[in-house]
Order: C-alpha cells, then sequence, then structure tokens
C-alpha cells in the first residue's frame, strides 16, 4: 500500500534522485567516529543541528503558554514552569539548549578552523556559517529578554547600551530595538517577533544553503 | 504512466510534463577518490551520528532535569540592589567594556571597534588566508591569532565571573532565581508539603448583597452619598474598596463611627448626609444594614 | 534497494533467509531515531496536552439570595465568583434564574441559551408569557427550564445549597428539574 502510494508519486514527480543522493552518498573514512576515535570533532555540526531542531520543537511548545507582554510575560513563564507538567523539562531544554547550541557552534567552528577546511572551494559556505552564529547570538539575545524577570531586564538594557554607542546610527538602532523611548512593553513585543519569526526564518534559509553546499562541494578531505 | 517505454537513451516525460520518467538506478557521486574505508550515508554512516547524538540527548536531559531553568523576580527597574550580567557567552564582550582605554570617550573601541574587527575577520577569513595549505601546524598566522583570541576570550570570561562571584559574597546577594527557588521551597513546605501541580481550591472571596430589599439599600444607601463612590452595586470603583462583605470586619457602631469620622482616605460623611434630608435613624438602619453584609453565613 | 543483490546472504544455500547486515543496520537506525525523537517530543507533548489532564477546579458555593426571598416567579439574581485562567485570577459576574418549581423546589437556572449560547430573558415576548425567551433564534423554556422550541436541551442549573436562609450556588450541571 504504502509502497504504490510512494510509486504513483515517484512516477508524477521523479522524488527518487532528490533522497537517493543523500542517503547513498558515500561518507569517507576519516569522519567517521567508527573508524577515528579522533573523527569525533566532525560530529560537532550534526549535533549542533540536532540541538537547534530541539530549540525549534521546544520553543514552539513554549508559545502555547507564553505571552510577549509587560503584564503578562513573567506571570505566564511562571505558570508554565511551575504550575504546569514538564513546564520544567520544556522551558529548561529551551534555556540549555540555548547554551549548549552556542558551545557546540563554538566547538564546530574551531574544528572548521583548524581543520583549514573553509578553503578553496568552501570559502562561501565559511561566511554561511559565521552568519549563522551571528543570527544564533541574535536569538541568544532576544530570547533573554522574554521572560521578564531582573536579569532579563537589565541585560536587555545593558545590551542596547552598547548597541547604542554605535557611532552616528547608535541611537537608531537603540530606537528600533526598543520600539520606544524606554526598555518595555513596546521592546518585549518587538523582541519577540525577532525571536520567534524574523531570526528563526533567517537561520532556516542559512541553515538550508549550509547543508546545500555541504552536499554540492562534500566534506573536505583528509588531512 | 501512459507513455510506451521508450529507448534508454532518449529522455521520456510522464504525460505532458518536465518530470522524466525513470529510466536508471541512480549513482550517486561518491567519495571512491578518498583513501581507505568509505560508508554509506544511510544507513551506515547516520548510524553512527545518531548513536553519538542519543548519547548527547542523554547527558541533555540529566542535565535539563537536574537543573531547573532559573527564573528571577519580576523585571523592575528601579531595583538598585541586582547585579546585571548578560548570558554566559557575552560576558567576555562585557569584560571587554571594563578596561579604560575601553571605556568612556573610547567605549566606541570595546563595543564597536574590537569585536565588530574580530567578527569580521574570522568571517573574511577564506579569503585572508588564501594559501593551499590546511594543515594548522604549516600556517602559524592564523593559528596563533586565533589561539591567542581564545586564551582572551577565556580569560575575560573568567575574571568577568569571578568578579561577579566576588561581588555577590561582598554585598552578600543571593543570586535572585537562587533565592526564589528557596521562597518558593519554604512555602510549599509550610503549605503541608503538597505537590506544585495540584489545583487549590479556590478561595471564596467575594459575596452578594444580603437582605437587597430592606429600605436602608433602596432608600437610604441609593440617596447617601456613599453610594457615588462604593457603588450602587456595593462594589467599590478602583482604590475605592467595595462595600460587599464588609460586615466581617465591622460591627453597625463601627460602621456609624466611620459614618462620622471617616477612615484612610474617606472624610466625614454624617453632615453631607444629614444636608441632604436622610435623618439620624436612616444612617443609623443603613449602618445596621452594612454590619449585615457578611462573605460567611 | 540499488546494492539489495550485492547484499544476499553469503551462502545462498542457507535453509533460511538471514537478515542482511544492511536491515539490520536500518532497524537500529530506526531504533535511535525513535529515541531521540521520543525523547524530545513526549516531554513536550505532555507539556501540551496539560490542560486536558489537569483534574476540573471545585467550584465553591457562592451567597446569592434569601431563601424568604424567592417565590415561584424566576427572578435574576447576579453574583460575583472567582475564575482562575491559567495566571490570571478575577471576579467574574454571573447571573442565575431562581425560582421554586410547582412541587416547592428551589431551583436556579443558567442563563445561556442551550441553542447557541446567547442569554435568556424571563418573559420578554408578549406572544409567549412566563416563559424564558431567547433573543437570538426565539428558543423558548418552560419556567423549570425545559427546551419548548428550538433549543435541543433544557437550561443547565446550578447546584444549590440552603444554609441558614441564604441560597448558595456552586457549579453548573445539566437539568435535573425540568420532566
Amino acid at each position: 500500500m504504502l509502497k504504490a502510494v510512494y510509486e504513483w508519486i515517484d512516477g508524477r514527480l521523479d522524488i527518487t534522485p532528490m533522497w537517493r543522493d543523500v542517503a547513498d552518498h558515500e561518507v569517507p573514512e576519516h569522519v567517521n567516529p567508527a573508524h577515528h576515535f579522533s573523527a569525533f570533532v566532525y560530529c560537532f555540526g550534526g549535533l549542533t543541528f540536532f540541538i537547534t531542531v530541539i530549540q525549534i520543537l521546544s520553543g514552539m511548545f513554549l508559545t502555547m503558554y507564553y505571552v510577549p507582554d509587560i503584564a503578562n510575560a513573567y506571570a505566564s513563564v511562571d505558570y508554565l514552569q511551575h504550575k504546569v507538567a514538564f513546564g520544567v523539562i520544556v522551558r529548561g531544554m529551551h534555556h540549555w539548549g540555548a547554551s549548549l547550541v552556542i558551545v557546540l557552534m563554538f566547538l564546530h567552528t574551531l574544528r572548521v578552523f583548524f581543520t583549514g577546511s573553509y578553503k578553496n572551494p568552501r570559502e562561501m559556505n565559511w561566511v554561511i556559517g559565521m552568519l549563522t552564529f551571528g543570527v544564533m547570538l541574535g536569538l541568544g539575545f532576544t530570547g533573554y529578554l522574554l521572560p521578564w524577570d531582573n536579569k532579563a531586564y537589565f541585560a536587555t538594557k545593558v545590551g542596547i547600551e552598547i548597541a547604542a554607542s554605535v557611532p552616528f546610527i547608535g541611537e537608531t538602532i537603540q530606537n528600533f530595538l526598543q520600539g520606544g523611548d524606554i526598555v518595555g512593553a513596546e521592546t518585549i513585543a518587538r523582541f519577540f517577533a525577532l525571536h520567534v519569526f524574523f531570526l528563526p526564518g533567517v537561520l532556516l534559509a542559512l541553515l538550508a544553503a549550509h547543508f546545500i553546499l555541504i552536499r554540492k562541494q562534500g566534506i573536505s578531505g583528509p588531512l | 504512466m501512459a507513455t510506451p517505454t521508450g529507448n534508454a537513451q532518449t529522455v521520456v516525460y510522464v504525460g505532458d510534463s518536465r518530470v522524466a520518467r525513470p529510466t536508471k538506478v541512480h549513482v550517486p557521486r561518491d567519495y571512491m577518490a578518498y583513501p581507505g574505508k568509505s560508508e554509506t550515508f544511510i544507513p551506515n554512516f547516520l548510524l553512527k551520528e545518531w548513536m553519538v547524538g542519543s548519547v548527547v540527548l542523554v547527558g541533555f536531559l540529566v542535565l535539563v532535569v537536574m537543573h531547573p531553568a532559573p527564573l528571577g523576580y519580576p523585571a523592575d527597574p528601579t531595583n538598585s540592589a541586582f547585579i546585571p550580567m548578560p548570558d554566559w557567552y557575552f560576558l567576555f564582550l562585557y569584560q571587554l567594556l571594563k578596561y579604560p582605554y575601553l571605556s568612556e570617550q573610547f567605549v566606541v573601541l570595546g563595543t564597536v571597534l574590537i569585536p565588530g574587527l574580530a567578527f569580521t575577520a574570522l568571517t573574511l577569513i577564506p579569503f585572508l588566508d588564501r594559501t593551499p595549505e590546511r594543515r594548522f601546524t604549516k600556517r602559524p598566522v592564523p593559528t596563533m591569532m586565533m589561539l591567542l583570541s581564545l586564551a582572551a576570550i577565556v580569560y575575560l570570561t573568567w575574571v568577568s565571573w569571578d568578579h561577579y562571584q566576588h561581588e555577590l559574597k561582598a554585598k552578600n546577594i543571593i543570586p535572585e532565581h537562587i533565592a526564589r527557588e528557596q521562597e518558593m521551597h519554604a512555602k510549599k513546605q509550610a503549605g503541608g508539603g503538597t505537590g506544585g501541580d495540584q489545583p487549590e481550591p479556590a478561595p471564596v472571596k467575594v459575596a452578594a448583597i444580603v437582605d437587597a430589599d430592606d429600605a436602608a439599600y433602596k432608600e437610604v444607601y441609593m440617596k447617601a452619598t456613599c453610594v457615588q463612590c462604593h457603588g450602587a452595586q456595593l462594589k467599590g470603583n478602583g482604590p475605592i474598596p467595595g462595600l460587599l462583605g464588609i460586615g466581617d470586619k465591622y460591627n453597625a457602631e463601627q460602621i456609624m463611627d466611620i459614618i462620622r469620622n471617616g477612615i484612610g482616605g474617606m472624610g466625614a460623611q454624617y453632615d453631607a448626609n444629614i444636608s441632604m434630608g436622610l435623618t439620624d435613624q436612616n444612617l443609623e438602619d443603613l449602618a445596621a444594614w452594612l454590619a449585615k453584609q457578611k462573605a460567611t453565613p | 534497494m540499488a546494492r539489495e543483490h550485492e547484499e544476499q546472504p553469503m551462502h545462498p544455500h542457507a535453509p533460511r533467509r538471514q537478515m542482511t547486515r544492511r536491515q539490520f543496520l536500518s532497524y537500529t537506525l530506526g531504533a535511535a531515531g525513535a529515541f531521540m525523537a521520543g525523547g524530545v517530543i513526549i516531554p513536550m507533548i505532555r507539556f501540551a496536552i496539560d490542560p486536558l489532564l489537569k483534574p476540573k477546579a471545585v467550584v465553591p458555593f457562592v451567597k446569592v439570595a434569601e431563601l424568604s426571598q424567592i417565590s415561584s416567579q424566576p427572578v435574576s439574581y447576579s453574583f460575583q465568583t472567582l475564575q482562575i485562567d491559567g495566571w490570571i485570577e478575577k471576579n467574574v459576574e454571573q447571573t442565575a434564574w431562581i425560582a421554586k418549581s410547582s412541587a416547592g423546589e428551589l431551583f436556579a437556572l443558567s442563563p445561556v441559551c442551550k441553542h447557541l449560547g446567547c442569554t435568556i430573558d424571563w418573559n420578554s415576548n408578549p406572544q409567549h408569557p412566563n416563559e424564558f425567551f431567547c433573543p437570538c433564534h426565539a428558543a423558548r423554556y418552560t419556567p423549570e427550564g425545559k427546551n419548548l422550541a428550538i433549543a435541543p436541551a433544557p437550561l443547565d442549573e446550578y447546584e444549590v445549597k440552603i444554609e441558614n436562609g441564604f441560597v448558595y450556588l456552586g457549579g453548573i450541571r445539566p437539568n435535573t428539574i425540568a420532566t
């Protein structure tokens, strides 16, 4: 039955080559941890993606309870963490996952740096990776404000002050981030929008480009 | 499916679309060029990756279960006892701004120039380090710069965190998320040790008007000055408290005393009511009726 | 599938079909994938469906009216209950139509029409005196709340408790008075 459905679709869309290309491509020995223990360093990229998937899922579930509003944000986070079953786990995943993504991405970046994998022909993929790093830091910064506790509030205030010190356009950046004169209702609304719509959208596009280029160019050879 | 299978050399389209009928088994490009044993991605290699992934997931879940995500007290812009700290991965940038040549009139150096240059240089490194050599031992300049940056990041992060810990100790501050957790724990134990996710029975906080047909309500109360602030339904208005359940707090004499002398923000009402044509007896009745407003029988 | 012919068992004359190495790896891969997906998703599912699994809150009784005031003619009484809506707790105003049945039993009806949830009123339509009438689709009910037209079920009633000459109302349940 499933096979018949698959063949019906395949006869019209010719989807087999797409996934066979991914499924059947040969992975060389030097990145395989089963052959060389040192090949574990090649796992960091995949693990970053795994934690990113956890971040996206846990974030989607958290928005079922969270309200991005100065009157309700703190109360809703408090409620979902302490009153909803497994709330402490789901929020914990999102909180610790955010740190773990940064750690793993940093290790992945170091691996690529020290194996010289950014060199010709993979320059573009390195730049895409660095942009992904920037987006991840942006996600960390915007997500930090959302629980609206003292730590969130003051860290955001300091962060925005730093952005405001940029010559010429600093004040414009500050006003854009705050959405007004103070860190308040408008700030949390736009940080929420950036955190759940804009930055993840950019992130997904960058990740897709990253993976397509890897598949196109292959993993860099052994040293 | 309608078109007959043609010569293997020509491309046969499905119907009138541009999708080619699959004619041969797909042969992907592979890494046969590399020495050693290569493996197919699915299932051989991915299985190894997912083994590593499973171990990481178990470790991650243990961390999540052991350490709940911190949550302090609600944001209060006037709080001056709070030591602001960014997320740990921004600490080194935060620490950078405390050094004299990167602060005050030079703050732009610390906030924009140094981090900006470092990030831009790292992003553009494929175009700066153009030798074909990949081994890091054979390209000392980029390697040394990276190692120095790493050392600086580790050092700055450590100094920042160390300073924070010292400050906490010196000012005798317990970080909010810990203080809050302790407070919650203490409350839970005082409350008989019930679990956090049990719904507590809703407490009764509200009452209805008792004896709503009494003349003291329909005629005296509606006419008296009381109704202007406390409302026709005795519900109060914003900061002005309602009178529902007032009988639990005061008896008739005390209420009469409040009418005569006022209480809190409420001034004396006696003269105003007498001048509106109410009698002493009316007010006594009203006080007696208000004293009957009890939330609990 | 492309390499299936290469992965046949080494001995073609083996008495029973053995699992190929590729199949074994595929099953193990599926198990590892299920473990990772389950470990991540199951806590989240439980988190999302928590409202379905929470026990219903017990509605406390609220003092609404004096027993001596109640007659066979339904009268609307309003009262306040504390509503707990997630992290928001607030007092909400409710109304009940309280009367005595022909058997002398006191009952309190919810004003929510069982047709589509509009608010009914007593005796508001001159063509149908002494009936509850819903302005939205002209649903009608007897004083006991029995549905006469349009509505599919009788009006819900409040749980009633009488203490010290006062009427207390509790949670809402399906009508038990109307026959």
